[in-house]
């Protein structure tokens, strides 16, 4: 398991370089999970999650 | 990130990997988080299980750049510093003109600086060779 960090502004795109990336990543075999403060970019989104079977675990006030 | 955010950080971390031991574990801070904190909070928790660290992305949100350097300069600064990689993000939506500035202003703190657009594809291969450990 690596760790990777995606930090900057709120509305700086956050969770849409995670969605690209973990998509991206699922298409050659590799499976990730993301660890989200509450207040994240975006909500992710279930079909997304299910699809990429992505683990999504929130975080409170992180 | 105060100490019981760290150590929720850390347990789930660790049910994460003992659970689903996924390639890949992301973390999407909140926006007052710098990078050393997250630093020492990511290597918290490799007494208990194995796992790689790194990269650590900073996006700078370029058309949101002239505000976050007026106002909010010591955090971006901070968040920008420790950084293995910082993207201005949401490139295409600022001018070539704006552009020269953010890289301007940002230069001497970091030597790892690209654009970025997940809309149009920009700079995306960069990242991922980052995120990969191929770069």
């Amino acid at each position: 398991m690596r760790v990777v960090s995606v930090s900057g502004a709120w509305g700086s795109g956050k969770t849409s370089l995670i969605c690209e990336l973990t998509a991206r990543l699922h298409t050659i075999g590799n499976s990730a999970a993301v660890i989200v403060n509450e207040q994240g970019d975006a909500v992710y989104d279930q079909t997304f999650i299910q699809a990429h079977e992505l683990q999504v675990r929130t975080i409170r006030g992180g | 990130m105060g100490c019981s955010l760290a150590s929720s950080l850390v347990d789930l971390k660790k049910e994460l990997k003992r659970n689903h031991n996924p390639d890949f574990l992301f973390i999407e801070p909140s926006e007052m988080v710098v990078t050393q904190e997250l630093r020492d909070v990511t290597a918290m928790g490799l007494r208990d299980i194995h796992y790689d660290i790194g990269p650590f992305i900073t996006l700078v949100d370029g058309p949101l750049f002239d505000f976050l350097w007026s106002e909010r300069r010591t955090l971006l600064l901070g968040q920008v510093k420790d950084a293995d990689l910082v993207a201005v993000s949401r490139a295409d939506a600022i001018e070539a003109g704006e552009l020269i500035k953010v890289r301007q202003a940002l230069d001497r703190y970091c030597s790892n600086l690209i654009t970025l657009s997940v809309r149009s594809g920009d700079g995306l291969a960069e990242v991922v060779k980052r995120v990969c450990g191929e770069a």
